[in-house]
């Protein structure tokens, strides 16, 4: 089966550089770019908060390019699948592709062996949210703050069970860098995705929920859930009394970002004229409200500078990896 | 009351029924074809609805939901190739009915079924939602590690003339769930460096596979050998189910609506657990079990009245708690947020208006894919009389374009090919393949859920008993496995000596 999914692939290539092949430089694709319809890759299913994202933004960028925006979702293997297809398109300016930090940039050391991808290979465009990660308690917990939780642990680590959505995942990370910060061992269990972990915090069933900004704003708002920290620099926008982790004394920095990347190889005309496509759609006012209703913060993060924060928290994570591996080997 | 008939004028509005009757036909359509989802039809609503009023949007989005269940029950009746697992159980006996001639009349008890728990979910949504969200929370992990042992032991019933090859199907099944990247430690099993394989053997591909395409091959497959032909020879019995077999199944409707709304409430559990439990429970309770997977109306009706109640239950936890209680009502929440609706509380008071919209407009498209529905039926079998050379490589066709859309991934319709030749030789050989795709699905649930109860209860195995509601459930299990033998004790000893 293996050979058989490999030889269609090689046919697939071959049909692609046969069509580059037959005289369109770079050049005169750039002149009347975009002259067809540009796809948009998701590298996570229909209807979750990456694709609800996407969906909205191509609305807007088809109106800044004229040219209809496709989205084609290719979820599987915690975004990898996507990103590979991604990376392998070819770089004329008609695919781009949501990137989510940290995890892309996590894969290609903690999959080593059989990542399909390197960062090399995608070229990031803009970063358009960053949502921030948070440490959630439910509401009728005796934990008040952060010093409360660690004290916990240290008497019985345990009692204390604390849920992430995936090994490696940002959730992951951002809980296992408060343990590290305050000196303590987690107890974790692993959840396949937010509503059930949601679900086992608020029926008391586990003790703490690692997870994202958007995803525990409704609970908190709703007072059925506590936030004991969140981990950005300032305070979350819907939640103005839940403190820093910095504010409590752990030094604890973590969100999950999502921005548009394209094939490393796109000419530079083209990059330039969707960066600043990209820009226009971030300043709409009617984009930031739509953004503002679905509870995603807006962070633009613009091309060099998106290249650099990918390149510096790839260094990071990377560091901390060899140090101390969180997925077996 | 006043807020549900304002709600009663949103829904009756000509825009408002207009854009119910195309979402009705559209989920129908998109139910039936393999491969495509509720959850795939709900989420590629979405976008149309960036532009639609509130009202309007929740209707269009409520109506895909509950008709793609539905609308999964002909294929896996008239052509033994269920659409998604949620009409797995429906073919057991759907399939042996259509094959006998009786399609439409099999066609018609899964309408009624499907009306039957649709309506009765959605009466539970209106009347009692809020305290039954409660249900959603007090299932921790130790209650579902019960709870896939429970599904697990439906395949007793699914198997029931062939168990030890029923069990063999299975123990695959639960060996192929062991695939992908372990939830708790993010180490691969058996990918062989195929990261399509990270998420574990994709569901869908199997399940056409072994369903759709395999029913292609025989169908293109010259009759004999004991192998089905595929196609009816003539078209035999009545229209729609007879009175007094409706009479005959409401108890087993009434008993999966309640079966099927329970476990849409909880957000770890899935539709088919709910066909296949309430499948199983029709057979148990059924004086004559014997003829459950040989062409049984109630069978029918037990899937289809569970499949279709579920829809509502998966509402309850989305709309009170703002914890979707699956991937479809994930998506709702998508769809909700957009337009300036936050899931929670706050729907019935603040949004109530809109709310009711949304619950209304999905009991009106219950009656409305029941109306379509019982008026399709008589012409819709006809499809049973068409050739199997013709039919076969056309549902081989449908098979590869839903493999592909799944996501975009040529690896699964290899997948799902090769799966369809196990299939095919699994159905000569007389394996059942229903036992696999239970057990695919049910492996994972079961193995993250008895780890995580183990984590929290410091391997402590009684865990599963000191707690009411698991203890409950194991007694069900028991129940469920011990109730077969008894009542056959009870038959031999009554027998005349």
């Amino acid at each position: 089966m293996k050979t058989l999914h490999m030889s269609v692939r090689k046919v697939g290539l071959g049909v692609v550089s046969a069509l580059l092949a037959t005289g369109l430089s770079t050049t005169t694709l750039a002149a009347d770019y975009p002259s067809k319809p540009i796809q948009m890759i998701v590298a996570f299913g229909a209807g979750g908060s990456t694709d609800t994202m996407a969906r909205i933004f191509a609305k807007y960028v088809e109106e800044e390019l004229g040219q209809r925006v496709v989205v084609v979702n290719r979820p599987g293997a915690g975004g990898e699948l996507g990103w590979v297809h991604l990376a392998n398109a070819a770089p004329d300016g008609y695919t781009i592709g949501l990137i989510n930090s940290p995890v892309v940039e996590v894969y290609p050391f903690t999959r080593e062996e059989s990542v399909g991808y390197s960062l090399d290979d995608l070229r990031p465009l803009a970063n358009v949210i960053t949502d921030p990660g948070m440490l959630v308690v439910a509401a009728d917990s005796p934990y008040q703050n952060l010093d409360d939780f660690v004290a916990a642990v240290q008497s019985d680590p345990e009692s204390i069970i604390i849920s992430h959505e995936g090994v490696g995942g940002d959730d992951h990370l951002a809980a296992l860098n408060f343990a590290a910060e305050a000196n303590v061992d987690l107890n974790f269990v692993a959840y396949n995705g937010n509503a059930e972990a949601t679900a086992s915090l608020l029926g008391g069933h586990i003790t703490a929920f690692a997870g994202n900004m958007s995803e525990a704003v409704t609970q908190i708002q709703e007072g059925k859930a506590r936030g004991l920290a969140i981990w950005s620099e300032e305070r979350g926008e819907p939640l103005p009394d839940v403190p820093t982790g910095r504010e409590q004394g752990y030094d604890v920095l973590a969100a999950a970002s999502r921005g548009f990347a394209m094939p490393a190889d796109v000419p530079q005309e083209i990059y330039d004229l969707l960066l600043e496509a990209s820009r226009n759609v971030i300043d709409n006012p009617e984009f930031r409200a739509e953004m503002e209703r679905l509870n995603m913060p807006v962070d633009p993060i613009y091309g060099q500078d998106y290249v650099d924060f990918i390149d510096d928290s790839h260094a990071r994570l990377k560091a901390l990896w060899e140090q101390d591996p969180w997925v077996e080997q | 009351m006043d807020v549900l008939l304002l709600a009663l004028g949103n829904v009756l509005t000509p825009m408002a029924l207009l854009t119910l009757l195309l979402g009705t036909l559209a989920g129908m359509t998109i139910g039936s074809l393999p491969g495509l989802s509720s959850t795939m039809g709900v989420a590629l609503c979405i976008p149309i609805t960036f532009n639609m009023p509130p009202d309007l949007a929740l209707i269009l989005l409520g109506a895909v939901y509950v008709s793609s269940v539905y609308g999964g029950s002909v294929t896996a009746i008239l052509l033994r190739t269920p659409g998604t697992d949620a009409s797995i159980a429906t073919a057991l006996d759907g399939y042996p009915l259509a094959a006998a001639g009786r399609g439409s009349e099999a066609l018609g008890m899964a309408t009624l079924a499907s009306l039957f728990g649709g309506l009765f979910s959605v009466v539970v949504l209106i009347a009692i939602a809020p305290p039954l969200s409660t249900v959603a929370l007090a299932f921790g992990p130790q209650e579902y590690t019960v709870l896939a042992i429970f599904g697990l032991v439906t395949i007793v019933s699914v198997a029931s003339d062939r168990p030890l090859k029923g069990v063999l199907s299975a123990a695959v099944g639960l060996v192929l769930a062991t695939v992908g990247l372990d939830t708790f430690t993010g180490m691969q099993r058996f990918t062989f460096g195929h990261s399509e394989l990270f998420d574990g053997v994709p569901l869908l591909p199997v399940l056409i596979g072994l369903f759709s395409v395999s029913q292609a091959f025989n169908l293109c497959v010259p009759a004999g050998g004991g192998v089905l032909s595929g196609t009816a020879q003539q078209l035999r019995g009545r229209r729609l189910p007879a009175w007094l077999d409706i009479r005959r199944c409401l108890r087993t409707m009434l008993r999966s609506s309640v079966i099927g709304s329970v476990v849409g409430i909880l957000p770890g559990a899935g539709t088919s657990i709910a066909s296949f439990i309430s499948y199983s429970e029709a057979r148990r309770h059924s004086s004559t079990p014997e003829r459950f997977g040989k062409g049984e109306l109630e069978g029918v009706a037990a899937s289809e009245s569970a499949n279709n109640a579920v829809t509502g239950g998966t509402l309850i936890p989305t709309l009170t708690l703002g914890i979707p209680g699956n991937a479809v009502t994930a998506v709702f929440i998508g769809g909700l947020t957009i337009h300036g609706m936050i899931p929670g509380p706050s729907l019935f008071t603040q949004h109530a208006e809109t709310t009711y919209t949304l619950i209304l407009s999905l009991l009106l498209a219950n009656l409305l894919f029941a109306l379509v529905g019982l008026w399709l039926c008589r012409h819709l079998v006809v499809v049973t009389k068409v050739p199997g050379a013709v039919l076969g490589p056309m549902i081989l066709v449908f098979s590869v374009i839903g493999t592909f859309a799944l996501r975009n991934e040529i690896f699964d319709v290899w997948l799902a090919l090769a799966f369809g030749v196990v299939g095919f030789f699994m159905e000569r050989w007389r394996y059942p393949a229903a036992p696999l795709v239970i057990a695919l699905i049910l492996g994972p649930i079961l193995e993250v859920n008895f780890r995580r109860s183990m984590q929290i209860a410091h391997w402590d195995l009684t865990t599963f008993f000191t707690r009411p509601l698991s203890l409950g459930l194991c007694l069900l299990v028991v129940l469920a496995l011990a109730y077969p033998l008894w009542a056959q004790w009870r038959r031999r000893r009554h027998a005349p000596t």
